[in-house]
């Protein structure tokens, strides 16, 4: 018997032993405040091998230089998992000392949870980078007049894009206005080629790239806010039916290729590029996305213009939903030598510098920098310009709860399925309500 | 006696490590998860506690018994898909020669593909456009047939599950084929002098032999299919419209994307109770199907 005892104690070492090991590394705080050395650990999703990425990962290589003792662990998740891996971190209490979140419910949600403080202290160190944010870039992390971030990018969710050579060689005219794109919708679908091409297999897709659009035309963005408020409109309002009714109008005339609700967003890009769509309502990423798999003389093809206006509607026609992206979020249980460290880390990732860098890697910023025609390409170009001459309508996942956002997405599929309008609008606003 | 007791002793010891880690890291959590079901909770800020109101919420939510049907409709697919082409292929397969070997791996072939890319590849040969399915039913002249196979609810769900029971048949095949060269050749014999061949041999001898391993398969198609998730993740991500939902995409969404860590755990308990009671009514079904067949 003594055998197996000692055997079992063996087993049980090992086991301790491994489960130590592991804890070890797991926590990076505490060690950096014995001495004057401080260790911070940030978390990001500019992973893979992309122009931005590059960029980023050389802004924290060079703070690494510049200040060499401050130990940097930084980590980059790709995009797809970042917001699940960032949420279980975050219940498991083991949030990095920064990491880059993104505006709306999601940073809501951290503040709620007393899991970041401000970086309000960069802000008064440099008054003068504080100016060069465009309009609204800040409001949306502001909570109690404190700054807890400064957004590095712009997710701007509706350019419609389309393929000049198919309307100059079918003569179909660009449309500005609803009533022309619904003939150039007729018009294309007469030549059988797709008028949109569209992937909401993600459904979040129709949601942020045409309905947000559609809706804030029609309904105007104080209508939104003040539903999203639930203060004096609610979703089941006419003018929100209205809007509804837009969508189902594009559905009805075939606007979409079969089957758009089982193929996603990259795949509707693929389609469109290889020129068997007229027109994609996409967001800013379809640029990158494009310029990374489509040959140039095809990308020359390709022109960009606001959504058309709607006659009737309440909202101004030349928005493009979207608003500041993400930045980053201090963590609220980072202290003492780790926090100047994090500050300046924070600082360094988003000032003027860092946003230009950001800018020529063809990738859209929240801030006031020129960009050279001859450094990027013709179509960031012509986009970049747009979005300085164009208005910035909300994206309606970053405002509504995340449950009334997932209704919102829902509900459009099913009204390309064929729903009624009124039993999407209720459960919208039941979700909105709760 | 001093042997068996060394024997036991054995056992215990070397199972211990085991089972300590099986403990901490499956056996524990599922009760943690229950614990969670029990508050309102998004995961970040505070929770509070709300007693029995997530699982109430569950059990009378439209969407939770749609993907409860949607995962038994992969349990139908899964059983009577998986296990029947597995086990007539295991008869036919059941020689060691060239050939048998090379289609036995080409079957087992699709268990070593990652499931992502297994719904992947799934994904472009259901595509509405450039798919070849369409474009193999346009060929043969059955225009008419083609479908937009995962966006339109009527047969979503039938589609996703085909990728599933290709994906799934290889280990059964294993399975069963080794069971049926465990079948004694005396018992082969004996049958074949009583003059037992062909059909009359499969019924009276070789189900019976591996009636055991087919239980066993069936248990294991069960909570494998209740536990679906990635392939259908993959394809259809649970729509469009929560059309192909099931009960671990339900939670998946519920969790990570509306930041209901307390629902989400709601729904993960409820799954291990409806498996627990799916396998339990499939031992009854198959016990008695066993004594009919002793």
């Amino acid at each position: 018997m003594r055998k197996y005892v000692i055997i079992s104690l063996l087993l049980f070492c090992m086991l301790f032993f491994v489960g130590c090991s592991f804890s070890q590394d797991g926590d990076g705080n505490e060690d950096g405040d014995n001495n004057d050395q401080a260790s911070i650990s940030i978390w990001h999703n500019f992973s893979g091998e992309d122009l931005r990425a590059g960029v980023v990962q050389q802004i924290i290589e060079d703070f690494e230089e510049e200040y060499p003792d401050v130990v940097v662990d930084a980590q980059a998740i790709p995009v797809d998992g970042y917001r699940e891996r960032i949420s279980t971190a975050a219940a498991a209490k083991e949030l990095p000392d920064v990491f880059l979140g993104y505006p709306g419910s999601f940073t809501d949600e951290y503040y709620e949870g007393d899991l970041i403080q401000p970086i309000t202290p960069i802000f008064e160190e440099n008054p003068e980078w504080e100016e060069g944010f465009l309009d609204e870039a800040l409001d949306i992390f502001e909570y109690d007049d404190e700054l807890y971030s400064a957004p590095v990018a712009i997710s701007a969710t509706s350019f419609l894009f389309y393929n000049k050579e198919l309307f100059e060689e079918n003569d179909i005219e660009f449309p500005t206005t609803w009533t022309e794109l619904m003939e150039a919708i007729d018009a294309f679908n007469e030549l059988d080629i797709t008028p949109i091409s569209l992937g909401n297999k993600e459904p979040w897709v129709a949601q942020s790239t045409t309905f947000g659009a559609i809706a804030d035309r029609v309904t105007g963005t104080e209508w939104f806010m003040d539903a999203v408020e639930q203060d004096g409109a609610t979703f089941t309002d006419e003018e929100f039916i209205t809007a509804l009714e837009y969508f189902q109008d594009l559905v009805e005339n075939d606007a979409y290729q079969e089957g758009a609700n089982g193929i996603d967003d990259t795949q509707a890009q693929q389609y469109f590029a290889q020129g068997n769509a007229a027109m994609i309502v996409d967001g800013s990423w379809t640029i990158s996305g494009l310029a990374g798999t489509v040959s140039e003389d095809v990308l020359e093809k390709i022109g960009v213009a606001v959504f058309p206006e709607i006659e009737d509607g309440d909202g101004s026609g030349n928005t493009i939903t979207g608003g500041p992206g993400g930045g980053f979020l201090l963590n609220s249980k980072t202290e003492g030598a780790d926090k100047e460290a994090a500050l300046d880390l924070i600082y360094a990732l988003s000032d003027e510098d860092a946003q230009k860098a950001i800018a020529e890697s063809e990738s859209l910023v929240m801030y006031d920098v020129d960009i050279q025609k001859d450094e990027v390409s013709p179509l960031f170009y012509d986009t970049f310009n747009l979005l300085k001459d164009a208005e910035f309508a909300p994206v309606y996942d970053i405002y509504l709860s995340s449950e009334a956002a997932e209704e919102v997405n829902n509900g459009l599929q099913d009204i390309m399925l064929g729903s009624d309008l009124e039993s999407v609008a209720e459960n919208i606003q039941k979700a909105q309500e709760k | 006696m001093p042997n068996s007791i060394k024997l036991k002793g054995l056992l215990i010891v070397t199972l211990l490590p085991a089972l300590l880690l099986y403990s901490i890291f499956v056996i524990i959590p599922i009760f943690w998860s229950a614990y969670y079901g029990f508050f309102d909770w998004s995961g970040i800020s505070e929770s509070t506690f709300i007693g029995l109101d997530n699982y109430k919420e569950a059990l009378t939510s439209s969407i939770f018994w749609k993907s409860f049907k949607n995962n038994l409709i992969l349990v139908v697919a899964s059983v009577f898909g998986q296990i029947p082409i597995a086990l007539g292929f295991a008869l036919l397969l059941r020689k060691n020669n060239m050939m048998q070997r090379f289609v036995r791996s080409a079957i087992f072939f699709p268990m070593v593909v990652s499931t992502v890319v297994v719904g992947l590849i799934w994904g472009y040969i259901y595509h509405p456009q450039i798919g070849i399915l369409n474009q193999l039913l346009e060929g043969i002249g059955l225009g008419s047939w083609t479908n937009s196979w995962l966006a339109d609810p009527s047969i979503n769900m039938y589609a996703v599950s085909i990728p599933i029971i290709w994906n799934y048949i290889g280990p059964y095949l294993i399975i069963f084929i080794a069971a049926i060269q465990n079948i004694p050749s005396e018992v082969e014999e004996a049958a074949l002098l009583d003059g037992a061949t062909g059909f009359k041999k499969l019924k009276y001898i070789t189900l019976p032999m591996v009636w055991t391993t087919v239980k066993i398969a069936i248990i294991l198609a069960i909570s494998g299919s209740l536990k679906a998730f990635d392939q259908i993740y993959i394809m259809t991500g649970g729509g469009p419209a929560q059309s192909t939902e099931l009960m671990a995409t339900y939670m998946y969404n519920n969790t990570f994307m509306v930041y209901r860590y307390g629902y989400g755990s709601a729904i993960s308990t409820l799954i291990i109770i409806f498996s627990l009671i799916l396998i339990g009514i499939s031992q009854l079904v198959t016990k008695r199907k066993n004594d009919d067949a002793g």
